[in-house]
Formats: C-alpha cells, sequence, structure tokens
C-alpha cells in the first residue's frame, strides 16, 4: 500500500501514490512512459521534453530562471508532481544546492519512443476472424450502459437492472467518492475505488495494464489468449465497468476496449472536455434537472427529495432532511456545493455564483449545525474521600492537560479518556 | 428551506404561547397556528415523487416553454423566448406556486380555472393554448380536470342594468339556454323572478345583443393560437330578477333590497347550483346613476402592468368585479384611482386605517381631477360629506361594518352610504379583512362594481376563498422579480440575522414555569438588542438612511425604543401623534428610525424608509412578512443605478433578527416561505454585530444583560404577551368568538401548507385558559397524528 498518503483524486494521483520501487518498475515499459507524460501538467511535460536528452543534473536554481516571477506557482506545482512521479530525482550536493535529473529508465523509454516511433501493445485480430465487431456507436452506448448500471448499482442496488459481482463493502466505499467523479464519459478511478479491482492483485500490474490498455485501439479486437492470467481475471472486471466488451467466437475470445478504456490515459489533466451541465438551482431550494438518466435522478436523490419526474426533467427539493441524509452516508455540503456548480445547467453557469449563495450558505450552515456539539470520550469521578484529593485530582488532570470540568461544590470532575489510566494511577497513589 | 428540526418540541409549550397572542378580534386573528405539527412535506404532496416521465415529449419540444403534470402542476421555463405569452396566460388560468429566476411552478384549481373563465377564457381556449405551450402532450387527467372545472363556470351573468338586475348566459346554444332554465328550476331564484309581460317565445328570456370580448386579453398576445375572440355580436338571453322583493313580501325597505339579489347569489355558488355568477356593471349605459366628473390627470401615466390589470378589469367594455394582486410600492392606488375614473359614477372605498383614509383621499386628489368637494373621509374624526349628487368617500371597513350604536352624524352618513348606489366599491387590503366582514359590508352597500386590491394573497386560514366568490376572481396578479427587474419596486436585500441566545437567556428559556414569557425571552435577547443597535447605527452614520423597526411585541417594543432613544408608534397611539412622528420620520434629519407595532404593517405609506429591522414578529404569518417587506418596496433613487450592476443595486435591505436554537428560527423559515417563492432570497448573517464593535453597543456586560432578564422575568405575563389592537377607537370590534380549523386556501397558491387557526374573540380575557381543543373538530392532519 501507498507510503506516502496523498489524497488521490483521479487515477494519476492513485499512480502518484505508490511506492518508489513499484513505480520504478512500471516505468520499464514504455506505454506508460507515454501516459505519464501525457497526464502531466503542461509546464511538467515541458520540463520532461526539455530535459530529454540530457544526461546530467540540473540545478534547482538555473531551473527556476526558466519561468518568470509570476510562473512560481506552476513552477512549484510541476516540479512537485515530478517528483512525487518520480521522474525527477532529487539531489542534494555538500552546498546545500538541489538538483533535478530525470528518471533514467524512464528517459530512455522516452527517448526510444521518439526515435522509433509509437507502436501498439498489440496487433488486433483480423476480421476474418473475428465475428462481426460492434459499431463505434454501438460500443459507446454498451460502454454507457454498463458504467450507469455500475453507478446505479452504487446508489442505490434495487434500481440496477443487473445484479453484479461486486460486494456490498467496497460498494460503500465508492459511493463516498461518487460526487466527486464528475464526467460519466471519462471516469475518474480514485484510489478507493482501485481497491475494488485489487483483490489481491498487485496493484502495480493493474495500472500497467490498465494503462496499456488505453493505448489500445477502439473499437478493434484483441486476443484475449495475448494476455497474462492475472490479466484475463481482471478484464472481466473492466467488462462490468463497460471499458471492454468481450466477445466469444468459436475458438478464440476477444476483448473490445470501448471510449472509456482508450480515454483513461488521454488528458486526464485537463477538463477540457466537460460536459454541458443540467442542473439550475433556485433561491427556493427548487432543483430543476435537465436529464433522463435514471444515474442522474439517483445521484440527486442522494442529497435531495425528487417530486417530479418529467420526460427531460426531474424537480427535486433541497431540504434540511435531504441533506441531513447525504451528511449521514458521509458526503459533505462542500462535495454536494461543486456537484452543483460543476454541473450547472449553462443558462445559470455564467450567472455568478451559479448556485444561488443562500443555498449554499444554508447547506454550508446545515452541516455546521450538526458539528456543533464535540464529542470527546471521557471518564467521571465523584466520591471523593477528601477536598484535597478532589483538588490534587483537578490539579493532576489539568497538568496532564486532559482536564474537561469539575464540580467543585459535589466534588465531581471530567477528565479525557486518554489521561484516565494515569488518573487512576495517581488516585491510587494518594489514597 | 429548513423545515422539521423542531419536530421534537412538545407542541403543548407551543399552545401556551398562542394563548398570549389574543389579538385584536377585527383584524389579525386570523392567522395564529400550529406551525409544529405541519411537515412541509405536505405542501408538495407529502413527498410524493411523482412519476410524468412517460409523457410523450413533442419533437420541437425546446421551443416551448412549459411542462404540464397530470396533477394540475405546471412548470413554466423563464428564459424560454415564449415566456412573456405565456406567463400571461398562466397567470390568468393559474395560481402561481413559486416564482424564482429560472423556473416558474403553478397550479391549475378550480378558483383559477374559474378566475380564468371570468376574464372571458373559454374551456377550449384553455386547453388548446396550453397544449401549444406545452412540451409534451397535454395529460388526459388535465384537459378532463378543466372540462369539469370550468363546466359550470362563468356561463351566468349578473348584470346591473338601469337599476334592474338580469341574470343572463351568453351563450345561445340551447344547451347553454338550459342554465338558465335549470337556474329557474331553483325556488329561490324562481321567486325572484320578474316575469316581464308581453314577452314571447324562448321561454320568455329576452334576447338581447351585447358586444363580445374585445380580444385584449392574455390570448391575444399568442398570435400562434390565433385566440382572438372575434368582436362579433353575441346573442344573449336574460331574465330579470326584482332585487327589492323580499322573500316574505312585506314592505319593500332599502336594507332588504340587495338582500335577494344576494339569495340568488348564494344558490348559485359551487355548494348550491354551482353556477357562480359573474358580476358585470354596464357602466356605459348607466343612465340612472349621475355621472361623477372626473379624469386621469395627464402626469398619471399607468405602468404597462397595471394597464393590464385594468385592462383584466375592462375587458369587454364592461367593468368586472375582481382583486387585482399586486405587491406593495407598485402603485395599487393608481390602479384604484384610474378604475373610478373610467366608470366615473360615485365610488366608495374603503381602507383598513385613519392613516390609510388620509392617503387614499390624497391619492384621489393627486392622480385624477376630482374637485376638493366631490370627495369626503369619513372616519371617527373626520365626517365630511361631499356635495352634489355623485362623489368619493373614503372610509374603513370598521365604519361601515359598525353595528353599535353611533352619533347623530355619523348615522346620517351611514344612511346616505347605504342609500346610495355605489359605481365602485373600492377595497383595500382585502387580504386583512376577513370575510365576513366583506358579507355584512357588501349587503350594507349597493354597488355595481366591486374591486379588491391586495399585495398578498396569501392567509393562513381558508378565507382567501370566500373572497372569490364574495368580491370576484382574482383579475392579475403581478410577477415580484419581473417588476423589480423593471425598476418598478425597489430592489430588496433579505437577510436572516442569527443571533446566539446568551447562556443566561436560553437557561431561562428553556425553563418549564417560563413557558409563557418565551417569546419575551428570545426577543429580549441581548445578543439580538445589540445586533440591532449595530444595524441601526450602521444604517444611520453610514449610509444615512430611514429605519423602520418591528416588534409585535409590545414590551420588547418599549423596552428597545426607551433604551435606544427613539419614537414609537403602537395601538394605543392617538391619530394626531401618529400623524406628528410620522412627519418627523419623513421631514427631520434627526429622525431616521422609529419603532412600530403591527399597526405599521398595513397601509401606513412610509416612503422615505428603505431599511427594515424585525425583532419580532407575529409567529409564522407569510403575509406579515410580506406587508412589512412591502413598507420598503417603494422604488428610490435612479433606475440605472438600480439595476443589476449599478451603483447601488440594493438600496434597501430588509433584516429578520432570529434568536437561534428557539421557536423563532423554525417560525422565520415559515414567514419567509411568501417571499422566496416570489423569488427573494434570504442571506443568513451569522456573526452580528462584528467583535470590534463589541464595547460601544448596550448590554456589553454581563451585569447589565442579567439586569434586563431579571425585568423580562419579573414582568407580569400579560405584560409580555402580543399586543391587542383596536383599531379606530370609534368603532368596537362586534364579532364574536369564532374559531374554526381551515386548510390553507388554494387561491393562495400555497396550496396544501396546512395551519391549524386560534382565534380568540373579544370575549376572552388574557391569561384566561383557553378551552380544551374539541378534538372532533381537529384537523384531519392532526387527528392523523394523534390518532
Amino acid at each position: 500500500m501507498p507510503q506516502v498518503r496523498i489524497i488521490a483524486k483521479n487515477f494519476m494521483d492513485m499512480v502518484a501514490s505508490l511506492p518508489a520501487m513499484k513505480l520504478d518498475n512500471l516505468y520499464s515499459n514504455a506505454f506508460i512512459c507515454e501516459a505519464i507524460l501525457r497526464s502531466l501538467p503542461p509546464l511538467a511535460k515541458k520540463y520532461v521534453l526539455q530535459m530529454l536528452c540530457i544526461d546530467g543534473p540540473i540545478s534547482a536554481k538555473s531551473m527556476q530562471e526558466w519561468v518568470l516571477a509570476d510562473g512560481a506557482s506552476k513552477h512549484k506545482v510541476a516540479v512537485d508532481r515530478l517528483l512525487q512521479l518520480r521522474i525527477f530525482t532529487e539531489t542534494v550536493d555538500r552546498k546545500r544546492e538541489t538538483s533535478y535529473r530525470l528518471n533514467p529508465v524512464f528517459q530512455s523509454n522516452l527517448q526510444k519512443l521518439l526515435v522509433s516511433g509509437e507502436v501498439l501493445p498489440g496487433e488486433p485480430l483480423p476480421s476474418s476472424i473475428t465475428a462481426r465487431l460492434p459499431s463505434l456507436e454501438e460500443l459507446d452506448v454498451f460502454a454507457i450502459e454498463q458504467w450507469e448500471c455500475f453507478m446505479l448499482q452504487l446508489i442505490n442496488s434495487s434500481q440496477a437492472e443487473r445484479p453484479s459481482n461486486i460486494s456490498s463493502s467496497t460498494m460503500k466505499v465508492f459511493q463516498r467518492g461518487l460526487l466527486t467523479q464528475r464526467d460519466k464519459e471519462a471516469p475518474r478511478l480514485t484510489e478507493s475505488g482501485f481497491q475494488f479491482l485489487d483483490r489481491g492483485v498487485d496493484p502495480a500490474d493493474l495500472i500497467s495494464f490498465l494503462l496499456e490498455l488505453s493505448f489500445h485501439v477502439t473499437g478493434e479486437a484483441y486476443n484475449i489468449s495475448s494476455l497474462t492470467d492475472i490479466q484475463r481475471e481482471t478484464i472481466k472486471d473492466l467488462a462490468d465497468l463497460g471499458l471492454v466488451k468481450l466477445q466469444q467466437g468459436r475458438k478464440e475470445s476477444w476483448f473490445i476496449p470501448s471510449k472509456l478504456a482508450t480515454n483513461l490515459s488521454m488528458s486526464l489533466t485537463d477538463s477540457s472536455s466537460r460536459k454541458q451541465g443540467f442542473v439550475v438551482v433556485e433561491t427556493n431550494f427548487r432543483m430543476y434537472a435537465y436529464s433522463t438518466s435514471k444515474l442522474h435522478c439517483e445521484i440527486l436523490r442522494l442529497f435531495s427529495r425528487i417530486e417530479y419526474q418529467l420526460p427531460n426533467l426531474i424537480v427535486a427539493a433541497i431540504t434540511k432532511e435531504s441533506l441531513y441524509n447525504a451528511f449521514e452516508n458521509g458526503i459533505t455540503a462542500e462535495q454536494i456545493i461543486s456537484f452543483l456548480q460543476q454541473n450547472a445547467h449553462p443558462r445559470v453557469a455564467e450567472r455568478i455564483p451559479s448556485v444561488p449563495e443562500n443555498v449554499t450558505d444554508q447547506m454550508r450552515l446545515w452541516e455546521a449545525d450538526l458539528n456543533r456539539v464535540e464529542m470527546i470520550p471521557a471518564h467521571c469521578y465523584d466520591e471523593f474521600p477528601s477536598r484535597e484529593v478532589f483538588e490534587g485530582a483537578c490539579e493532576f488532570a489539568r497538568e496532564g492537560n486532559g482536564f474537561l470540568w469539575e464540580d467543585s461544590k459535589k466534588m465531581r470532575l471530567i477528565v479525557k479518556a486518554e489521561i484516565h489510566k494515569n488518573m487512576r494511577e495517581y488516585l491510587s497513589r494518594s489514597k | 428551506m429548513g423545515h422539521g428540526d423542531h419536530k421534537g418540541r412538545p407542541s403543548k409549550k407551543h399552545k401556551s404561547s398562542a394563548k398570549e397572542e389574543q389579538k385584536n378580534p377585527f383584524f389579525e386573528d386570523e392567522d395564529a397556528y400550529f406551525g409544529d405539527e405541519i411537515d412541509d412535506d405536505f405542501r408538495y404532496g407529502e413527498g410524493k415523487k411523482r412519476d410524468f416521465s412517460k409523457l410523450e415529449l413533442k419533437p420541437d419540444h425546446a421551443n416551448r416553454p412549459l411542462w404540464a403534470c397530470a396533477d394540475g402542476r405546471i412548470f413554466l421555463e423563464t428564459f424560454s423566448p415564449l415566456y412573456k405569452q405565456a406567463y400571461d396566460f398562466l397567470i390568468a388560468i393559474a395560481e402561481p406556486v413559486c416564482r424564482p429566476e429560472s423556473m416558474h411552478e403553478y397550479n391549475l384549481t378550480p378558483h383559477s380555472l374559474y378566475a380564468a373563465v371570468s376574464v372571458g377564457l373559454e374551456t377550449e381556449t384553455i386547453i388548446s393554448v396550453l397544449n401549444k405551450l406545452s412540451k409534451t402532450k397535454l395529460p388526459k387527467e388535465m384537459i378532463d380536470f378543466i372540462h369539469g372545472s370550468t363546466a359550470n363556470y362563468g356561463k351566468v351573468k349578473l348584470v346591473l342594468k338601469k337599476n334592474r338586475y338580469f341574470i343572463e348566459s351568453p351563450f345561445p346554444e340551447a344547451r347553454f339556454c338550459s342554465v338558465l332554465k335549470r337556474l329557474l328550476k331553483d325556488e329561490v331564484i324562481s321567486r325572484a323572478r320578474i316575469t316581464s309581460e308581453g314577452s314571447h317565445g324562448n321561454d320568455g328570456f329576452t334576447i338581447s345583443k351585447t358586444m363580445g370580448e374585445m380580444g385584449n386579453g392574455p390570448d391575444s398576445l399568442l398570435n400562434e393560437a390565433e385566440l382572438a375572440a372575434a368582436a362579433e355580436e353575441k346573442e344573449t338571453h336574460s331574465f330579470e330578477i326584482d332585487p327589492s322583493q323580499a322573500l316574505s313580501q312585506k314592505v319593500r325597505n332599502r336594507t332588504s333590497s340587495c338582500q335577494q339579489v344576494e339569495n340568488v347569489k348564494q344558490r348559485c355558488l359551487p355548494n348550491a347550483l354551482n353556477y357562480p355568477m359573474l358580476e358585470e356593471y354596464d357602466f356605459r349605459n348607466d343612465t340612472v346613476n349621475p355621472d361623477l366628473d372626473m379624469e386621469l390627470k395627464p402626469q398619471a401615466q399607468p405602468r404597462p402592468y397595471q394597464e393590464k390589470s385594468l385592462s383584466k378589469m375592462f375587458g369587454n367594455g364592461r367593468a368586472r368585479s375582481g382583486i387585482i394582486v399586486l405587491p406593495c410600492g407598485a402603485g395599487k392606488s393608481l390602479v384604484g384611482v384610474s378604475a373610478a375614473s373610467r366608470i366615473k359614477k360615485s365610488c366608495l372605498c374603503l381602507a383598513t386605517n385613519a392613516v390609510s383614509v388620509d392617503q387614499w383621499a390624497f391619492q384621489f386628489k393627486l392622480w385624477s381631477t376630482i374637485r376638493d368637494d366631490q370627495i369626503c373621509r369619513f372616519t371617527s374624526d373626520s365626517k365630511e360629506r361631499f356635495r352634489g349628487n355623485a362623489g368619493v368617500v373614503v372610509t374603513t371597513y370598521n365604519m361601515v361594518a359598525f353595528g353599535g350604536k353611533r352619533s347623530e352624524e355619523s348615522e346620517k352618513i351611514i344612511e346616505e352610504i347605504r342609500n346610495r348606489e355605489w359605481g365602485l366599491l373600492l377595497m383595500d387590503e382585502v387580504h386583512v379583512v376577513p370575510a365576513h366582514m366583506f358579507r355584512k359590508v357588501i349587503s350594507l352597500t349597493k354597488s355595481h362594481c366591486k374591486l379588491g386590491l391586495t399585495a398578498t394573497l396569501v392567509r393562513e386560514d381558508e378565507r382567501i376563498t370566500d373572497l372569490n366568490f364574495l368580491i370576484g376572481p382574482k383579475l392579475y396578479e403581478a410577477n415580484w422579480l419581473d417588476l423589480v427587474k423593471g425598476g418598478f419596486i425597489a430592489n430588496v436585500q433579505c437577510a436572516e440575522v442569527w443571533c446566539p441566545m446568551t447562556k443566561e437567556f436560553f437557561a431561562e428559556y428553556l425553563k418549564k414555569e417560563n413557558s409563557k414569557k418565551k417569546q419575551a425571552l428570545y426577543v429580549m435577547n441581548p445578543n439580538k438588542f445589540r445586533a440591532c443597535e449595530f444595524l441601526i447605527r450602521f444604517h444611520e452614520q453610514q449610509r444615512g438612511d430611514k429605519i423602520i423597526v418591528f416588534a409585535d411585541n409590545l414590551f420588547a417594543l418599549t423596552e428597545y425604543a426607551m433604551k435606544l432613544r427613539k419614537p414609537m408608534i403602537y395601538g394605543a397611539t392617538s391619530h394626531v401623534e401618529r400623524t406628528k412622528i410620522l412627519e418627523a420620520f419623513k421631514t427631520s434629519r434627526d429622525v431616521n428610525t422609529i419603532f412600530l407595532s403591527k399597526v405599521g404593517d398595513n397601509s401606513i405609506d412610509i416612503p422615505e424608509a428603505n431599511v427594515i429591522i424585525q425583532i419580532s414578529s407575529h409567529a409564522g404569518s407569510r403575509r406579515q412578512e410580506a406587508q412589512r417587506l412591502g413598507r420598503i418596496l417603494r422604488a428610490k433613487g435612479k433606475l440605472q443605478d438600480r439595476m443589476a450592476g449599478g451603483k447601488e443595486e440594493y438600496n434597501a435591505f430588509f433584516y429578520s433578527l432570529v434568536s437561534t436554537d428557539t421557536q423563532e428560527m423554525y417560525y422565520s423559515t415559515k414567514r419567509q416561505q411568501f417571499l422566496i417563492d416570489q423569488g427573494y432570497s434570504f442571506k443568513v448573517i451569522t456573526s452580528l454585530p462584528p467583535p470590534d464593535s463589541e464595547a460601544e453597543l448596550s448590554y456589553h456586560r454581563l451585569e447589565e444583560q442579567l439586569i434586563l432578564l431579571s425585568k423580562v422575568l419579573s414582568a407580569g405575563d400579560d405584560a409580555v404577551g402580543l399586543e391587542q389592537l383596536e383599531e379606530d377607537a370609534d368603532d368596537i370590534a362586534l364579532h364574536k368568538a369564532r374559531r374554526s380549523l381551515g386548510s390553507m386556501s388554494a387561491m393562495s397558491g400555497a396550496n396544501g401548507m396546512v395551519y391549524m387557526e386560534y382565534s380568540t374573540g373579544k370575549g376572552k380575557l388574557i391569561g384566561q385558559k383557553s378551552k380544551p381543543r374539541d378534538p372532533a373538530k381537529r384537523h384531519y392532519l392532526f387527528k392523523r397524528r394523534y390518532g
């Protein structure tokens, strides 16, 4: 499991959080190097290309001169990212000067790629062997269907038409991350999501397989027998998610990558391909969603009360109860607000703020209301034998930073649970 | 907004607080209610989600502006190019539920359809236009509903022509003619009929020709729909009824003369024959009543929405009775004066109190060419009479309805009012007056046409429905947000200021023995006082604003006003003093803040004020909230400054101070519902006063707070209760104790939001225990919970 704890927001964060050894191993695969390069922020990409043919380290100072003063923060982000992914290795010399150099394996793989051009990871099967392949549209429909079905199951298992072999506990884990998911066409796997695919498989193997998969051609058929055993096991799960479609021929079986798979490594960092929003939130806490999707309806149901379902409109109300429901499920007000903002209907998207301020304020206040009571595990002491013992105990608790409350009249004392043991020792000593 | 978090609160303590709320039996006693036990769920059909996703979308649905559901709910996109037309149409046929920025919701109700039919829309027109505007095929249920609701409405009209009452049916086809026959089968009606001799054939019905509807209704705007009814002549059948024929054929005296008409009308209401009659006044052909020479002055230019509401009233060359709903400050009085000067007959104008009587008289003189001797005020203080044979009388409801002994002089005037045939009965603020009051006023005065004006057609009881049949259907209702956008009313920034209870006050608040002082405790919360003081200082000193502070709680009102040294007006303040204080507030640079009890809620016109701070209020009354906001809605400053992005987008401020963790929070949410449905939003402010101003404000020190606390606790229970109003000293309330339970009227547009009503009569004394509630009388909602 990752040693460096990074809050994984997307697939690449997940990769970045892999242990050093595994990351280094990953870079032995040329496809992964390319995929990683694609995923980098623009400035980081530029640095990698700039340093591609430089074998020695470059001092951090001279690198800083590559950017103008107002680009300093971007520079920092880029370098941090490169360090996280171990594309840069950092060395500090005797004069305490920091310098960076490219990961040699990564570097040589990219150089090769540059020289010999891109090679596909596998040859598609010729059409003579395969049966009729689905058209791209059909494949898209299939992928979206699978994905939505899976999502629906996450939110509300009764709504999904097909059961799948995903356990309910991992479902729960998924559900929490659901609202951060922004775009159904390019689903992002989060760290916790990844755990579900994991099932005893080395995450590094899985990552490399997924990234490799992304270099296959959409809609072409690939022979399953070319895969390793682990990969063959995994690909069934991926079919459940709609990343690939499996087909069985007379002799052989093959998989057809869908857009979901091939988009995995494409422009993971920039969300320029955002889909048009569909939600209008009004100042009276009513929410109108222009959508026919069952999935949208179920997502909205997580934090609102659905009141009307029309052919292309969902009418819902955000109420205190509905929000408390969401909070109980571990969804935060911030997540809901950002979901509403990111999916704002174009009619209201240009309005600032796109979600009325009084609604967002109220959501935060309701959430804050829940946190007004802080729970501290504590122990209560009473029936002290004498006032001296009581006062001594109070003093002891204060010194130990565990004092919470006292009633000197009735000689009662409440202390934090963590000093309970010490307190007991102290009291037995003072007897 | 929020609801239900206080569900756990025992309802018992709530009742005890209501006990204190003994109020003026005349006006404000309708809407104390037990909000605790109501779920907002109910409002939207118990949270039942409705799945109409099977409705068939039309291929060009993107160009059409609305969805219509089988249960009568209609959703309208405001960004559609057809929005304006669709809005005009929907407002005529349906009740607005909420009208925020992007999406409106409406409800189709029998009442709204009644209103639609009465402004001349026909069943088929309603269905076909709705179908054209709808993105989906209309649900069959809705079509059936429209047919069912409109089958009987608008088929019969009561027309006063040359002082003869006619009942007419504009449909020459035999099937509608039978409506008249059916009416005549009724004993009451047939007895009232005058069989004119010499009319033969056609069952003795008089056949006449009237001009058809001139197409300036909402429909004509939809050229796509080609709805404009041709201005062809229509044949109408009618028969005359005798107004003066008393049931027992006794002496024809004046007072009972309208009784018969009232009886006939009663028979036609939905609970009897179900052919509710529309009242129309053919004022142009009225040669019996003398004309009043008055015109609108040239500078009185009605705004587009005022024009539109008038066109609904005078749609077919006659004057229709009904209600026009415009937000406060949008110029209701100009609509009233315009209507009077179109009819050009004697006009009786009814207001709620003496101050607004003065203001109406002023408005008449301001906007019209009426001569001073043609207009007179009739209140307990001024008993004027107009000269000549036609004129305008401005008075209060109470003056007319008063049943007790009057002075000789007022007796004479009231006799004159009763005897005269009024061309127009103009009624201001119809929402505050209970129905039985209207019944009395309407039966006492004979008028050809009734026009009701109001800003908020919401009541927390059922009596809005009565207005529908007593005065007439709602003719027009303006959209608040559109008026704000058009710059006709002020753009108000609303804020809810959360004031945490101080430890000591909250401890007392939670004690059982203080149940009667709960309100006093949360109103007198020192943090609230400090927030109020801070806001007053801020607006007075930094912005130079004029501030009204509202407090329903008299104890709090006096405490606050004394401590801050500001003038205050409450029920007991004399008319002279009121006028003096208001004058000072308007003109003096030193008087920038006044404290008002709920006497200031309605119709006191204070155009200078632009800030309202509300420190205590009347439970969950949505209407009060809207009325109070209305005090500052009159647009101020230059238009371009007020528009979005202008110098001062907001130049009016409405603060509602609530003590957190008390029942006030709950009420506050309820109260705001109407305004929120009109598109207003309340910003929650949690950190007032700012920490750096702590020490300058009162009650900074704990000792001071404790002194205040003991003052609250030592005051008698009755002293800390709500104010009781006695409007107009001349007239004592004449109403018997009345208790009724009702569901929120469909008319108000907040269909389904149900409150239990608690009203007390004058017979009850403060502190007297209320009788145990008869469980059989419980509203079914409550029954279910207890049963």
